[in-house]
């Protein structure tokens, strides 16, 4: 029944790409699923999609189907947004090469932007399309107390520009070991955690006062023509848009001392911001809560568990989001059971801990696009948004649960083959 | 003062004990009722009875007498499957790239050391309770073993996860040599490249052979000569005198296929006895070589690797029992921690690996590459009573690990939330 099913989806598909061809963007695709995963407006059962130029232009049941449109039957499937992993560094390394997602020659660096380092096509980014991810949030590691400039992208394309979403998306900073392990060994500031946190306040100080240069210029210029312009500080650049509410913070922290150096200082600048990591986040629940701080955090520790993450428990992700923090679920190792291709997994793992479903799988589609900025376009299916659709074959929380497509912008990007 | 209340409260114990065992003659039997038993090479058996006795399975099947006086433990929604065995772990050895116990980088080839002398039987910081973590999601059985920093790490040992010490722990010891194939890339004293790394090996045990020439002449001389010297003992070389004499087995770590390649050539060349392999992401490419030369893989922590060549991603553990190899799945502890065993085995069936060939590949395909067959990997009549009890599919994230024993004693015991 699957094999036929799977077989006729084949021949649509060749079809589908024969009349796209032929009539370039004009084509309407239709996906006729078994249920739909809306996440922002419920499931629809035997639900249709419908695709034009890239965008979800209709979802909803018993719709009128164009009489030319291509047809896809997933009507034994289940259809939900292309998942995001929020904050990775996949992209930025290369195999045989040393990694690229820490400039460790200064230890504050806002400057940098990973669209510099990212390579479209590195293999680990075609690997996590295949589990139906399709975009990510692709930052500067942990090492450096300001990283740089994050990036949103699309999983798909041959150059930035075709990736990218949304840059900069935001500037990376951390707390904790990462910085003081780097720069510790060296004999360099910061070798303490009181040296990260420094650092990160002596930069938005100096940000603040070249703001307020430019401020004062904008307002001389009204008056004098010859009023004299500040020298552009491409470091101080994006750490004054973060001053201004223009950019997120996003910052690294696992221990309750670095999440609460962290709301410090957030609480100081009056910074939006975003706490990753976050492995004891259950023990400050209430803080995080009450400031409305949205969280991106691995349910478990797959990986090799360092000293700031070793009170890590599956049980995180649920009591935050009890608490009332927005939880955001990523994957925080490469390998086996950690692999970032397998989000739902991780989402699962939250689930195991206590985490309500539904809140679990916004946690990987809305909930991510919401903190990274980029929720008018993607995280849901909705009209208007990006046609980046996963069809499984049954519950996306399930390990039996199969990817059978991947479309990013309403063009396939992976489709399972057929068993060896 | 501290000393001698340690002693007096060790005496109360050891007098203690005398008066709660009394009798410490016969062991009770243990009879397990559970909803469906896996017993791995005799099938499922739906509604059975388990019965333990001296830490060994007695009984297994359906309809079994439960001997009078037998404690009786009834699990009527429990699935029972035997301990979970990796091949390839370094459990209980400090986190890998941070403060670790199992890489004494101080010289490349360092044949000698004895992985038992680093092992802590609960576990490192940052993870002090790694080994009840592991037993709480029903791992049992672990090969530990020197990490891949060194060409040839030393030797590894085949633990189970209980005891108080780690002499209690060993099953057997040593039970193979680690080596690591690939490149190190200029650090001092080390090999750079993959050639470097071959001669290491290769140079070792000529070195070895050499070591072994010098004894057997001693032997000769002594005949003729009462007062000949003996050459000096050298506890690397005697390592790898097993090696070569194929008392003991070896165990490689590699990745690419061209490691894979120089593993089996050095293999063929010193005739290691019972060579496997560990990782082995590029295995799937000279699979029927492996098959052939009967070289088990150790296959994770990657489950998948992608082919670059198709863009798409191969199942290894799947393809390469497919080609014919024997396969164990692994977590390469703690690169994936070691609790999450089953869920490694989970992914390979996500991908369209076979579910009861996933269950041999962490139970008893794994007993068959330790060489302990005969006392571990399923649930059959006289094996050592390690079990898992689960409260629904083993592989499916949800499922909770209820109870679990090694040897059987109850290691583990879900603990009832609210």
């Amino acid at each position: 029944m699957k094999k036929k099913l799977s077989l006729s989806l084949i021949v649509v598909f060749a079809l589908a790409l024969l009349w796209v061809g032929v009539s370039a963007e004009q084509g309407v695709i239709a996906i006729k699923a078994g249920k739909i995963l809306t996440i922002t407006s419920g499931i629809i059962e035997d639900g249709i999609i419908l695709i034009e130029k890239g965008k979800i232009i209709e979802v909803g049941k018993e719709l009128p189907i164009p009489p030319q449109a291509i047809i896809i039957d997933a009507s034994e499937y289940t259809v939900m947004p292309g998942m995001i992993e929020a904050h990775t560094t996949i992209g930025l390394r290369e195999r045989f090469e040393p990694p690229s997602a820490d400039e460790t020659t200064d230890p504050c660096t806002p400057q940098l932007k990973v669209i510099d380092a990212l390579n479209p096509f590195s293999r680990d980014i075609k690997e996590v399309v295949f589990g139906g991810i399709t975009t990510a949030l692709i930052t500067p590691g942990r090492l450096n107390v300001i990283g740089g400039q994050p990036a949103v992208v699309k999983l798909t394309g041959t150059t930035i520009s075709q990736m990218v979403l949304l840059e900069p998306a935001g500037v990376k900073i951390s707390l904790g070991e990462g910085p003081k392990q780097a720069y510790g060994a060296k004999r360099k500031l910061p070798s303490t955690r009181m040296g990260s946190a420094y650092l990160v306040r002596k930069s938005l100080t100096d940000a603040d006062y070249y703001l307020n240069q430019w401020k004062e210029y904008e307002k001389k210029k009204a008056s004098d023509k010859e009023a004299k312009k500040p020298k552009l500080d491409l470091k101080l650049e994006p750490l004054a848009k973060l001053l201004e509410g223009k950019l997120t913070a996003f910052i690294e922290c696992y221990r309750t001392d670095d999440i609460m150096t962290a709301l410090r200082i957030i609480d100081e600048f009056k910074l939006k911001a975003v706490l990753v990591g976050c492995a004891d986040g259950h023990k400050v629940a209430d803080e995080i809560a009450r400031r409305k701080i949205p969280v991106i955090i691995s349910p478990m520790g797959v990986g090799p568990r360092r000293i700031e993450t070793k009170d890590i428990t599956i049980r995180n992700a649920g009591l935050l989001s009890q608490a009332g923090v927005k939880v955001v679920i990523h994957s925080d190792a490469s390998l086996g059971v950690g692999a970032i291709r397998e989000l739902p997994l991780a989402a699962a793992f939250a689930v195991k801990g206590g985490m309500d479903r539904e809140e679990a799988l916004k946690a990987i589609t809305i909930h991510a696009a919401e903190i990274l900025g980029v929720a008018d376009r993607i995280g849901s299916i909705e009209k208007g948004k990006d046609a980046d659709l996963v069809i499984l074959s049954g519950d996306p929380f399930h390990y039996l649960t199969r990817v059978e497509q991947v479309f990013i912008n309403g063009e396939i990007v992976f489709e399972k083959k057929e068993q060896n | 003062m501290f000393q001698r209340s340690v002693v007096i409260a060790a005496i109360l114990i050891m007098l203690s004990g005398l008066f709660i065992f009394p009798t410490a003659g016969e062991e009770k039997v243990i009879a397990i009722r559970a909803g469906k038993v896996h017993t791995v090479t005799g099938g499922i058996v739906e509604d059975g009875i388990i019965l333990i006795k001296e830490g060994k399975f007695l009984a297994v099947g359906k309809g079994i007498d439960i001997p009078e006086g037998a404690t009786v433990i009834d699990v009527p929604q429990g699935v029972v499957i035997p301990g979970l065995i990796d091949t390839h772990s370094h459990l209980g050895l400090g986190p890998s790239g941070g403060i670790t116990e199992d890489n004494e980088m101080t010289s490349p080839a360092t044949p000698g050391l004895r992985i038992i002398d680093s092992l802590h039987p609960r576990g490192l910081m940052p993870h002090q309770d790694s080994y009840l973590d592991a037993i709480s999601e029903g791992v049992t059985t672990v090969i530990a073993r020197p990490g891949s920093g060194n060409v040839i790490g030393g030797l590894s040992a085949l633990i189970k996860l209980s005891g108080e010490t780690v002499d209690e722990m060993v099953l057997r010891f040593p039970q193979d040599m680690k080596m690591a194939m690939g490149a190190r890339g200029g650090l001092p004293g080390y090999p750079a490249t993959r050639m470097g790394t071959a001669w290491t090996v290769r140079k070792a045990m000529n070195e070895a052979q050499e070591y072994a020439d010098q004894w057997e002449e001693y032997r000769k001389e002594k005949e003729k000569n009462k007062d000949a010297n003996p050459p000096k003992v050298d506890l690397d070389k005697e390592a790898l005198l097993k090696v070569m004499k194929g008392e003991l087995p070896v165990h490689i770590h590699c990745s690419p296929t061209v490691d894979i390649l120089t593993a089996l050539r050095l293999g063929e060349e010193f005739h290691f006895k019972k060579l496997s392999l560990g990782h082995a992401t590029g295995a799937y490419k000279v699979a029927d070589e492996l098959a052939k030369q009967g070289v088990a893989v150790a296959v994770g922590p990657q489950m998948m690797v992608f082919d670059e060549e198709r863009e798409e991603l191969v199942n290894l553990a799947d393809f390469l029992l497919r080609a014919g190899v024997k396969v164990s799945i692994i977590t390469d502890a703690d690169v994936v921690q070691q609790e999450f065993l089953r869920y490694q085995a989970a992914i390979a069936i996500k991908y369209g690996m076979d579910p009861e060939e996933a269950l041999k590949a962490i139970t008893i395909y794994p007993a068959q590459f330790v060489g302990a067959a005969d006392r571990l990997g399923s649930i059959e009549e006289g094996k050592d009573a390690d079990l898992v009890i689960f409260d629904g599919d083993p592989f499916d994230t949800m499922t909770q690990v209820l109870k679990v024993f090694i040897n059987g004693k109850l290691v583990y015991e879900k603990k009832d939330e609210s």
